[in-house]
């Protein structure tokens, strides 16, 4: 049995920061997926992501990033692009690690050989539960990735006739109105 | 279709704790803490109903999940005046227990060993040396010759490939480093092989959480763990029985190895006990408590005033009046509005970003203050307070501390040379064992309660209407967390946390006295000022919850060096 991890990562409470758990929650209440794969919502962990490497096969992540793009850009990164980045100076062990924990997780020798993260470019990161207007667009071609990723992967899944509970308890009314899962 | 891109970089928000040092003569003669992130987090919580405040306050930070939960929902019981059932407490205990203790070795491992041990000397290590060494200095089972073999292999591997991947941001070869090849490849191997039971740690965490990073199980009144004995569903005889095991083998490797290793590291560099003093008035809160009411605690509080051990003065309660009366926060230094110290229930976090500028606001940390001075935490602070207490279990393993160090290093150690850089690691390394008795007690005591026939594990919150007042602590692996809540017509009216990275990286106040990482690097001597290491060890020996910048300034405030993190 494969195991995969779909772990969105990102604060809920930094505004387009939470995409990650956003786009996770979404997945796990449309879909079922095969035996092996778990979904989760991550928060922010930095070195425990060693862990997660670790434990699974294939690892896609979902998270915010920064990059020159415009907001709401989806962008894919294989591991080789993320092991390009070079460690940091760490100062405490709670930043966000993703580069830190692959790299660790390569010396180690457990690191697994798919790793893709879905990043999303953010455009406000100011302390709300909600996501930017951009950002909330993006979400269905951030899951359509996932779903890409795993048909790569030969990993079976397939939408819920009735969506379980979304779970998305930090949103406001608002913005849980029309949340599409594609 | 995505676009595919080079990327950089591929950061996510953070926090930014940026110090910048001035040196003169190869040493620190200022320095200054700040955070360059913006945190008003708080302001999300108004309006909401505060038996919520602990999902939210689990987001505060993605390591320290349980403890900004733990601290919401006491805040909230002691507002209400609610007691909590007696599994709850034990339960909510050894949550807090399992995660210190992952956080105690996580940070010793990986943020901070790397900066007493030289991975690039670790190839000229005799393995077979090695594990004589080791025999001499712990009874561990995995001190074999061919796990440090293994552990030497990797690394030979790694500098042979000249793709140092996650080493190549070290100072390896600094003069400053001065471990034998024997002692960096030991501390080395079980960096390995703490991955695994700081894990074991977690899975606790999960097995009581029901879930981690994010736990589940809390509610205002409680937790909410179902307890069966014959319910695989609920908390049973086989959950109890994992979490036996888990936590002797975690208790184990923290006896035997972090603590082993925090002493003989700290054995081979004495001078380190002279450097990184700092701020000697020290705070703990008490936690753990052992009764329903909250009014008795294995682990004690108090605080301490520059550094007149012998004039402790004890904190009765996990919400003392001294504490509740004595803590205001300062922002004269800081990025917020706001003419004077604050109390936090009245405290307000109005942003007013002014650039970085030393003399005046330079930091978006507040300065918080206990009766006006700047107050130290953290494991030391909890360990100097404990021992000036005569607080047996605290003797017990400070005195083996000193000891182990003592004779690994041939020199007398005494309780004072633990304020410095070292003896905060050396104080950590303390609790650390503390703990882990204790958690052993802890989930005996919940065990012995459940086999008494008590299953209660929540007492329902009501709320009237009226305006309360409270405040929730925990003594957290990096120091006292407090988060203090106001509720008006059964919603948040107002909400403070302030945090042990608060206490200890808090920027100057409006006396100009510095705080405690401020003053921790003064004097602190820099081999190579362009290669601030020193500076690092200090700095990590608090165990910050940031990300850093290390600036490193000559006297003309000429930059010479920017170490900067993500």
């Amino acid at each position: 049995m494969r195991k995969v991890l779909i772990g969105g990562i990102g604060s809920v409470l930094l505004g387009d920061d939470g995409v990650g758990p956003y786009v996770a929650r979404l997945l796990a209440a449309h879909y079922e997926f095969a035996d092996g794969v778990e979904v989760a919502d991550l928060g922010t962990p930095a070195l425990d992501l060693i862990d997660h490497f670790s434990a699974n096969d294939s690892v896609i992540l979902i998270d915010s990033v920064h990059t020159e793009a415009d907001p709401g850009a989806v962008l894919l990164y294989r591991k080789a692009d993320i092991m390009r980045h070079s460690p940091t100076v760490r100062m405490d062990p709670h930043s966000p690690a993703l580069v830190d924990a692959l790299l660790s997780a390569e010396l180690f020798g457990v690191a697994p050989a798919d790793v893709l993260l879905v990043g999303i470019k953010g455009e406000s990161f100011e302390p709300v539960c909600d996501l930017s207007k951009p950002v909330k667009v993006s979400v269905e071609q951030a899951i359509a990735e996932v779903l890409r990723e795993l048909d790569r992967l030969g990993v079976e899944y397939r939408r819920r006739q009735h969506p379980a509970e979304l779970g998305i308890w930090w949103a406001t009314e608002e913005q849980m109105e029309s949340p599409r899962a594609t | 279709m995505a676009n595919r891109i080079t990327i950089d970089p591929i950061t996510r928000i953070e926090g930014h704790l940026r110090i910048d040092v001035e040196v003169n003569n190869n040493a620190v003669s200022d320095a200054w803490a700040s955070c360059t992130m913006w945190r008003g987090i708080e302001n999300i919580l108004r309006g909401r109903d505060p038996r919520d405040a602990w999902l939210f306050t689990q987001r505060f930070c993605g390591v320290c999940t349980t403890v900004h939960a733990m601290a919401s929902v006491r805040s909230v019981e002691d507002a209400l005046k609610l007691e909590v059932p007696l599994n709850a407490q034990y339960i909510r205990n050894l949550i807090l227990i399992a995660h210190a203790l992952h956080d105690h070795i996580v940070h010793f491992y990986q943020l901070s060993a790397l900066d007493w041990v030289d991975i690039l000397e670790i190839p000229k290590a005799d393995p077979v040396a090695t594990a004589k060494l080791a025999e001499s200095l712990s009874p561990w089972t995995r001190n074999s010759k061919t796990e440090f073999k293994a552990a030497q292999d990797r690394v030979k591997a790694v500098a042979a490939s000249g793709q140092l991947g996650i080493f190549m941001n070290g100072y390896w070869g600094h003069p400053a480093m001065r471990l034998s090849p024997e002692v960096n490849l030991l501390a080395f191997t079980h960096y390995v092989q703490a991955l695994e039971y700081q894990r074991k740690a977690l899975q606790v965490v999960g097995i009581l959480g029901g879930k981690t990073p994010h736990i589940q199980n809390l509610t205002v009144g409680g937790v909410s763990n179902a307890i069966d004995l014959d319910s695989t569903s609920a908390l049973d005889m086989d959950k109890l029985e994992m979490m036996r095991v888990l936590l002797a083998e975690v208790v184990q490797f923290v006896n035997q190895v972090y603590f082993v290793d925090v002493c003989a590291v700290a054995a081979m560099y004495p001078e380190w006990f002279k450097i990184g003093k700092g701020v000697n008035n020290y705070m703990a809160v008490p936690d753990l408590p052992l009764n329903s009411a909250g009014s008795s605690y294995d682990l004690p509080g108090g605080y301490i005033l520059n550094g007149n051990i012998g004039g402790v003065h004890g904190f009765k309660t996990a919400s003392d009046k001294d504490f509740r009366d004595g803590v205001s926060e300062d922002v004269a230094h800081a990025y917020y509005r706001g003419e004077k110290p604050l109390h936090p229930w009245v405290g307000e976090t109005q942003p007013a970003f002014t650039g970085w500028d030393g003399d005046q606001k330079y930091s978006w940390v507040k300065a918080p203050r206990f009766n006006g001075q700047p107050m130290q935490v953290g494991p030391l602070a909890q360990v100097l307070i404990g021992y000036a207490q005569g607080h047996p279990l605290t003797r017990k393993y400070a005195g083996l501390a000193i000891e182990t160090i003592g004779s690994v290093g041939h020199f007398q150690v005494t309780p004072g040379m633990l304020e410095s850089t070292l003896g905060r690691h050396g104080a950590r390394a303390i609790r650390a064992a503390m703990l882990a008795e204790l958690a052993q007690k802890h989930l005996q005591l919940l065990t012995d309660n459940i086999a008494k026939g008590d299953y209660s594990v929540h007492n329902p919150p009501v709320f009237d209407g009226h305006e309360i007042e409270g405040v929730g602590t925990h003594e957290a692996p990096r120091g006292t967390l407090s988060h203090w809540i106001v509720i008006k017509d059964s919603k948040i009216k107002n909400y403070q946390a302030v945090v042990p990275s608060t206490w200890n990286a808090s920027p100057r106040d409006r006396s100009g006295a510095h705080g405690p990482y401020e003053a921790s690097l003064l004097h602190t001597p820099l081999a190579r000022p362009e290669e601030p290491l020193e500076v690092l060890r200090t700095i990590h020996s608090f165990d910050p919850c940031m990300a850093c910048a290390c600036h490193t300034f000559d006297p003309s405030g000429r930059q010479i060096a920017k170490v900067k993190v993500l």
